[in-house]
């Protein structure tokens, strides 16, 4: 979630008065191209407009933009290298080898698709953080409940579990650590799994107990009483919001379309 | 401390007039308890007055408190009987939202109440529930910020925000939608010291202000008892004990209290109560020089560069702990207590001086050498070094209070072949800290209070040269703190070094030496009476303005270091 949650000091700028469910849209354009294609062009082309986009409009601080992304890092580094190296079509012989280890040969074919699936990630990175920095997460549920009519109960529920979710991480944490110091190191593939299960047990608990209070405390304050909800921020549709999606869409078409 | 000024639409003023509170044979079991959690209330509250609930933890407060509020019956499942009525509401028949309107309800937990990730949103979301219009809402919101007096807050992220400022939050959070009845549920006990002074600061503003019906539920005496009209008072049975006006509680009385859990002013404790003093009478005189059990020499902590850069949570710390000695940990909010801990149990690697710990030996036998806990492995730390948490359900290994006893000696004996294999006594060790009854129950079923010794009896059987306790005391009524003193003096005198990190003034006279932290640095060493005396941190630090006025109170209701001068 941490990649998806709000950048600090965000500016305002172009992309923070489209409203969340505006970039929502325009963002799922990108991710469809970026998922029907399978070469590396469609990918880098996106990849290059998220970039312009969140260099010129997104009002994101840059420097702190590497540093979110750090974590999918090895995920596209992993997948890209993995998907060259077990790709069916290092396997046919008809192809010319680009280079090869002992055993090991690596085929044109597939060095592109390896790059596909890593430049994806890339795109899908790029497009979480345009998507959702440039606001905090309650836009976003004002946004999707006011425009897109999602359930008040879904939207903000989920909103209230979000801010419990860092809890849930510490409690981890202090979990494992409880259980090396009562003296506990499970011993086998079979006794790690088992005691795994029985930290997730506790912090599941733990995590419920919590939810319950906070689910308590929202009835206390006429959540979810049958009264339709008003918003203390209105969110108003604009031209920005026509225009962030017309021209992320011919952004989208474009990349599939323009000959490659 | 003037109120700021109402704003133009007279926020904070009640919607309604403040209600009567009236309860005829009122009772309730939660569905899947067999105990009733209230027996049989008969009071009747005048409009307008502050009424000062107190009694033991499980006398069924938090249970008043929902049902004022309309949680019970509405939202939670069990049996009703007799009669609650808030005003000319009927509680059993009113629908939720109608009290909702009336009522605001604040709870204990600041971290369990907060829904949204900005401040003047958690302030609407009361208001947007309730279908405001938002022109009204842009008039609330800053209106009742200010109140609390967090005006310049409103763009702030909750998550920033201090313990204090997220209760005062809380309680901006219900005057939003002007309610006419105002109910905190123990709105302190989770708080440090200087959250706690401004909490019932705001708390005593709104008493005086007299515009709505107050129920405080809080076993502070001496900070809740000038403030109230009346007090009800409750047994552990969840059954009414007395209901009077507050101004006829006096000393005559302090038995009963005691009984109720609440902390006397101990000026009203005759002779004849000596045994009732609470804790601080038990403080044992530091038996010489025991065995070095742990030294940290120049310890620098930082924490690892994020958005926010690094953050240097420890430097130059240097400390030496004995066995037998027990050192509370003081220090605002983020001044390191927590670090220390964990790098005491091995549990964050220091970046640079180092920590060595060693197990205590019988007399003649040569010392360890002293280990970094960070390298030592599971059966061998066990004895060690050990960690009680804030919150003891983290820390539950088993799913009954027997094995959980037994859990650590059992992982030990599993490592070491060879070692004996007759049975712990689990039982008697759970006999010995009350928990006797207790023994199949599944441990995150216990209450608080039970929870917290089942922790503390756990490390019995095995128990560490050295024991770490974030916040033992946190949530506990007196009881509960006195019973968790019992227990920590009975493991000190093996020889166990007991290193407590604590918000509680009231601990202090019970430990060897205090230790002062600020800023990751150690800013004072010294006995409790000396720290005491003058608090270490320059002012204006909230904190120390916090510390004295508990500390003052503190000594009054235990009387343990103004006993002693």
């Amino acid at each position: 979630m941490s990649l998806a949650a709000p950048l600090t000091s965000v500016r305002p700028d172009f992309l923070t008065r489209v409203t969340p469910a505006a970039r929502l849209a325009a963002g799922m354009t990108w991710l469809i191209a970026a998922i029907v294609t399978l070469d590396p062009v469609v990918p880098t082309r996106l990849a290059v407009a998220a970039t312009v986009a969140l260099v010129l409009w997104s009002g994101l601080p840059l420097r702190r933009v590497p540093g979110r992304l750090a974590p999918l890092g090895f995920a596209i580094v992993s997948l890209t290298v993995f998907s060259i190296l077990l790709s069916g079509a290092n396997a046919d012989r008809s192809l010319a080898a680009v280079a090869a280890f002992g055993p090991i040969r690596i085929t044109a074919p597939a060095i592109s698709a390896g790059l596909a699936i890593g430049l994806r990630v890339v795109v899908i990175g790029l497009t979480t953080l345009l998507v959702f920095g440039p606001s905090d997460p309650t836009r976003m549920a004002d946004s999707l409940v006011q425009q897109w009519h999602i359930p008040d109960r879904f939207a903000y529920g989920t909103l209230g579990a979000l801010r419990v979710a860092p809890f849930m991480a510490d409690d981890w944490t202090l979990i494992s650590a409880s259980r090396r110091l009562r003296g506990i190191q499970p011993r086998g593939v079979a006794g790690r799994i088992r005691d795994a299960g029985d930290r997730l047990v506790v912090m599941l608990v733990a995590a419920i107990r919590r939810a319950e209070r906070l689910a308590l405390a929202m009835d206390a304050r006429g959540f979810d009483s049958g009264i339709k909800r008003s918003h203390f921020r209105e969110l108003r549709v604009g031209w920005r919001d026509w225009l962030t999606i017309a021209v992320a869409g011919a952004v989208a078409v474009g990349s599939v379309a323009l000959p490659r | 401390m003037t109120l700021p000024e109402l704003g133009a639409a007279g926020y904070g003023a009640p919607s309604h007039v403040a209600p009567s509170i009236e309860a005829v044979g009122l009772g309730w079991r939660y569905a899947g308890r067999p105990a009733p959690a209230l027996i049989d209330l008969h009071f009747k509250l005048e409009p307008g007055r502050v009424l000062l609930v107190l009694g033991p933890s499980g006398s069924g407060k938090s249970t008043l408190a929902r049902a004022l509020a309309g949680l019970v019956p509405h939202t939670l499942a069990g049996d009703w009987q007799g009669s609650l009525r808030v005003g000319d509401l009927d509680v059993a028949s009113t629908p939720a939202r109608f009290l909702g309107e009336k009522v605001g309800l604040v709870f204990q937990d600041p971290d369990c109440q907060l829904v949204m990730a900005r401040v003047d949103d958690e302030v609407a979301f009361g208001l947007e529930n309730r279908g405001r219009p938002a022109a009204e809402m842009r008039a609330a919101v800053p209106d009742a910020l200010r109140q609390v007096g967090l005006a310049d807050f409103g763009q702030r992220s909750t998550a920033t925000l201090s313990g204090g400022e997220k209760q005062r939050l809380a309680i901006a959070d219900v005057l939003v939608s002007r309610p006419s009845l105002l109910v905190f549920d123990e709105p302190t006990a989770n708080l440090d010291p200087p959250g706690m002074f401004e909490t019932l600061e705001r708390i005593a503003e709104l008493a005086r202000l007299r515009r709505h019906t107050i129920v405080l539920i809080e076993h502070r005496l001496e900070a809740a008892l000038p403030l109230a009209d009346d007090v009800l008072l409750l047994d552990d049975t969840g059954r009414q004990l007395a209901f009077a006006p507050a101004g006829s509680v006096g000393r005559s009385d302090a038995a009963l209290l005691e009984a109720s859990g609440a902390w006397v002013p101990r000026t009203w404790l005759g002779a004849d109560l000596p045994a009732s003093a609470g804790p601080g009478r038990r403080r044992m005189p530091a038996t010489g020089e025991g065995q070095l059990l742990l030294r940290i020499a120049d310890l620098t902590v930082d924490y690892p560069a994020d958005l926010s850069g690094t953050r240097r949570a420890l430097e130059g710390v240097s400390l030496e702990v004995r066995s037998g000695e027990r050192i509370a940990i003081v220090g605002p909010n983020g001044a390191g207590k927590s670090t220390l801990l964990f790098v005491l149990a091995g549990l964050r690697r220091p970046t640079s001086g180092s920590v060595g710990l060693r197990a205590v030996v019988s007399e003649g036998e040569p010392a360890e050498a002293l280990r970094d806990p960070s390298r030592l492995p599971a059966e061998e730390i066990a004895g060690r070094v050990g960690l009680v948490f804030q919150d003891p359900e983290l820390g539950f290994v088993a799913r009954t209070a027997r094995d959980e006893v037994a859990a650590t000696d059992r992982a030990i004996r599993s490592r070491l072949r060879g070692d004996d294999h007759r049975p712990p006594d689990s039982d008697g060790v759970l006999a010995r800290f009350g928990l006797g009854q207790l023994a199949a129950q599944d441990p995150f079923r216990l209450s608080q209070g039970e929870q917290r010794r089942l922790s503390l009896a756990a490390l019995v059987l095995r128990p560490p040269a050295i024991l770490l306790l974030d916040e033992p005391t946190f949530g506990l009524d007196r009881r509960g703190t006195e019973s968790v003193v019992e227990m920590l003096d009975e493991l000190k005198a093996t020889g166990q070094a007991q290193l407590l990190a604590t918000h509680d003034p009231r601990l202090l006279p019970d430990c060897d030496r205090v230790v002062a932290m600020d800023h990751g640095r150690i800013v004072f060493d010294g006995s409790p009476d000396e720290f005491l005396a003058a608090p270490p941190y320059s002012p204006p630090d909230p904190w120390r303005a916090g510390v004295a006025a508990v500390a003052a109170g503190a000594l009054e209701a235990v009387g343990a270091v103004g006993a002693a001068r």
